[in-house]
């Protein structure tokens, strides 16, 4: 059965609406669970037209869709994955401020219809809103596969709601669902969600507190489901009472709710989750017929071998080796593709045009230089993300996320971490850029800011050329292990800021870990691939705009003022010659190396490009080579990039090959090797390699940062900490070798 | 006794949730229900956490968030 509708263009329902206002717009909000396969749901209704944004303020997904089906315009909002309308996670502050502030038209509740009674449990409390609902009772086939049989038509009954049996992996029922939304919509009264009965002594206490709501504040009883209000106010639910400021009747409200709390010996909000969850046992008790006999299913199967205690681990980090080998060796070669294209054809066709309008030099400097190898610097990490985000959210999907979390918890734990922190920090080590993204995987806010803040210190792939560069030229004989200290180094320094950041910024008790362990599912390709587009659009965009800027503004830096012979008076050189002083003491205080490190924050392998630039002035004789015809250029755009395809499918089976280390030496980077020789002694060179490990993040970083988490704090913290940890480490590696005499 | 003492295998009916505030209320969401039965199923390679299995479905929590769930030993 496949779902088909018109699907307007236009995202702003409003303006729509005016325009066509003899349709009306009915709003429905979606939520469940999480792992119910609500956003399989949604990518199947509403596919490549979701919009995908943040909840304004905080930095939780938002995705609205609207469209058209059977002449009705139906606005989608997907609600934030939740278990419960209670006020501790900002999912679910973000999921109960939606449905009682907007109130939609309708709610589509994704149920998962193997795990019936926890499911119901948010079912209950959405009913407490007395806001229309559709059940979509999801993954039926695999409910039915259990033997398990669910009375749909006795479950509307008891709930006043409309049951629709779903498959959203196979696009199962969505027409129906649709279709009893629409039904609802046009005639509310068909179904009200029923009031269900929680036990006398606290309908009694509910029915005191609405009505002195009632008597006391007419113009809330107006703006809140009443029953709903009612309860928060007997469960003294934080976020309601700021909200309300009710305190001159706070005491009544204690009066009301004295004798339930004396009789159960309980708070009320346990009281109330008690008799809520009693609703849903009752309910599952009724509706469901379950196998008396229970079959040992695939999930705890597999879950014997991955979660073992002795192949729990290696398992893990096999699978983590894969991941990370598929991520940055399938997206390398498209990467590679992607920056020759527009440092090669891209590049000449816009000096082409350049010339063709006799722009004057500076212009076209500034446009191949600063624009074009800006639009390059965004191209590279389009590959990479959108390969990240395909494992994270297949990770994600299948089940195994919260495994990974289960098995790592020990460990991450110990520095402040989450078991999820794993991921990302690994990720760490391919790009950083990635691995802030990835901190999305985590749902608590703190878990997820520590986490960025010490991702940045795995040392990330573009940093390899500076240490490559350095050790050939001084350390050839120990390379191996040179380069291991500083990996090594980078972790270190991990573990001792996560301790350090426990104890000071994120002082006070670690956040919870109860986690659900969903069941193996195969995620769906629809719902991965569309997930992975958004993501990477969203990249491209948002990110996009920022590096562009930033690389245009180094241009800027570099090649100001106009006509500079020697880059010492560049503004970049001016700057280098006013930082240098503070390098002194870490042993590289020249302002070819500080002006270097100052390019190297657009990315880090760029310290050795403008080394190159500074050092090894071969201006003046660059190689004249012929302009290869446009057609050419054409013809090679295509070849490159069949052969860039070819060579990301061999690295999905390679992966298991270890890439090498060695970096091609052109004829600059020989001549670098022998400058760097003359100007650095190895311990200064050890130095400066640890400062490049460790000094702050890369631009992509920054705003991958800004991105997740919608304010420039976090980076700023990154930024601090990274230069005076960078400086210190290379200060003590510098000075103590000068004072034990080592290397000098 | 309490969830964090269980072994492998073994089930326990919870008598009391000993945790205050928003990991109660956190425990409670998640089906983690006074007179509830509760089996510890694995404990991570690791020695923390444990998975344990609780109204049909899998639970993952820390030990130290476990030591406040008081059971008896079915």
């Amino acid at each position: 059965m496949s779902v088909e509708f018109k699907v307007q263009s236009s995202e702003s329902v409003a303006a729509g609406f005016s325009l066509r206002s003899a349709k009306k717009t009915v709003t429905v909000a979606v939520a469940g669970n999480p792992n119910s396969g609500k956003s399989t749901l949604i990518n199947a209704i509403a596919g490549t037209r979701l919009h995908v944004g943040n909840w304004p303020g905080v930095t939780v997904e938002k995705k609205e869709a609207v469209f058209e089906y059977e002449g009705t315009r139906i606005r989608l909002v997907d609600l934030p994955g939740v278990y419960s309308l209670s006020p501790y996670t900002q999912e679910e502050i973000i999921t109960r401020d939606y449905l009682v502030h907007e109130m939609p038209d309708a709610i589509i509740n994704v149920v998962d219809a193997t795990n019936l009674e926890r499911n119901l449990y948010l079912t209950v409390q959405l009913l407490e809103l007395e806001i229309p609902v559709v059940m979509a009772l999801n993954i039926y086939d695999e409910a039915e596969k259990k033997g398990y049989a669910i009375d749909a038509k006795a479950m509307e009954e008891a709930l006043g709601v409309t049951v629709v049996p779903t498959v959203a992996t196979r696009k199962n029922g969505l027409y129906e669902l649709l279709k009893a939304v629409i039904k609802l919509a046009d005639h509310p009264a068909s179904r009200h969600p029923k009031k269900l009965n929680y036990g006398e002594d606290i309908e009694s206490a509910a029915r005191i507190v609405e009505s002195l709501i009632q008597d006391g504040y007419p113009s809330l009883a107006e703006k809140y489901p009443q029953r709903w209000l009612a309860f928060k106010l007997m469960e003294k639910d934080d976020h309601v009472q700021n909200e309300l400021t009710i305190t001159s009747d706070a005491l009544s409200i204690e009066e009301a709710v004295r004798h339930l709390k004396k009789a159960h010996e309980e708070d009320v909000e346990s009281i109330m989750a008690d008799a809520r969850y009693a609703q849903a046992a009752g309910l599952t008790r009724e509706v469901l017929k379950r196998p008396e006999l229970r079959k040992m299913e695939l999930t705890e199967k597999i879950d014997k071998i991955a979660l073992n205690r002795f192949l729990g681990i290696p398992l893990f980090l096999a699978a983590m080796w894969f991941m990370f080998k598929l991520t940055f060796d399938v997206s390398k070669p498209l990467g590679d593709w992607m920056n020759t294209m527009t440092s090669g054809p891209f590049k000449r066709w816009a000096e082409a045009v350049v010339g063709l309008i006799h722009a004057p030099s500076w212009m076209s400097s500034l446009v191949t230089d600063g624009v074009i190898a800006g639009v390059g610097s965004v191209l590279v990490f389009v590959p990479v993300i959108f390969a990240m985000m395909f494992f994270i959210t297949f990770l994600e999907g299948s089940g195994y996320m919260a495994r990974a979390a289960f098995v790592m918890d020990r460990a991450m734990h110990a520095i402040g971490l989450h078991g999820k922190s794993f991921i990302p920090m690994l990720l760490g080590f391919g790009c950083n850029v990635p691995a802030i993204y990835a901190t999305r995987t985590l749902e608590n806010q703190r878990d997820k800011a520590l986490t960025a803040l010490l991702v940045p210190l795995m040392s990330c792939g573009a940093r390899l050329p500076v240490y490559v560069i350095f050790i050939g030229a001084f350390f050839p004989a120990h390379a191996g292990t040179v380069l291991w200290s500083l990996y090594v180094m980078g972790i270190a320094l991990a573990i001792v800021m996560g301790l350090i950041f426990k104890k000071t910024l994120f002082k006070g008790e670690a956040p919870m870990f109860i986690m659900e362990l969903p069941p193996y599912r195969m995620p769906s390709m629809r719902s991965l691939l569309i997930h992975t587009w958004e993501k990477g659009k969203h990249f491209l965009i948002k990110a996009g705009t920022y590096i562009l800027a930033v690389s245009i503004l180094v241009w800027f830096l570099l090649n100001l003022p106009w006509g500079v012979e020697n880059k010492k008076d560049s503004y970049l050189g001016q700057v280098g010659q006013v930082a240098a002083p503070v390098l002194k003491p870490l042993g590289f205080g020249n302002w070819e190396a500080a002006s270097s490190l100052m390019a190297g924050v657009i990315a880090k392998e760029i310290v050795v490009g403008t080394m190159g630039e500074i050092y090894v002035k071969t201006t003046g004789e660059e190689k004249k080579t012929e302009q290869p015809a446009f057609t050419d250029d054409l013809k090679e755009l295509g070849t490159s990039f069949g052969a860039a395809l070819v060579d990301s499918a061999k690295n999905v089976f390679s992966t298991l090959k270890i890439t090498s280390l060695s970096a091609e030496e052109d004829e600059q980077r020989a001549g670098l090797k022998s400058v760097i020789q003359s100007t650095f002694t190895p311990l200064s060179a050890y130095a400066f390699i640890t400062f490049v490990l460790l000094y702050m993040p890369c631009v992509v970083v920054a705003i991958a940062m800004r991105q997740e988490f919608g304010t420039w704090k976090w980076f700023g913290i990154a930024f601090a900490y990274q230069m005076a940890l960078a400086w210190l480490v290379a200060f003590v590696v510098y000075q103590g070798g000068t004072l034990l005499g080592i290397g000098g | 006794m309490n969830l964090s003492m269980l072994k492998p295998g073994e089930s326990g009916k919870i008598t009391k949730i000993g945790a205050i505030g928003p990991l109660k209320r956190r425990l409670m969401d998640m089906g983690v229900l006074v007179g509830e039965d509760v089996k510890v199923e694995k404990v991570a390679p690791l020695g923390d956490p444990l998975e344990v299995s609780v109204k049909n479905y899998k639970l993952s929590l820390r030990k130290k968030e476990a030591e406040g769930i008081a059971v008896e030993v079915l």
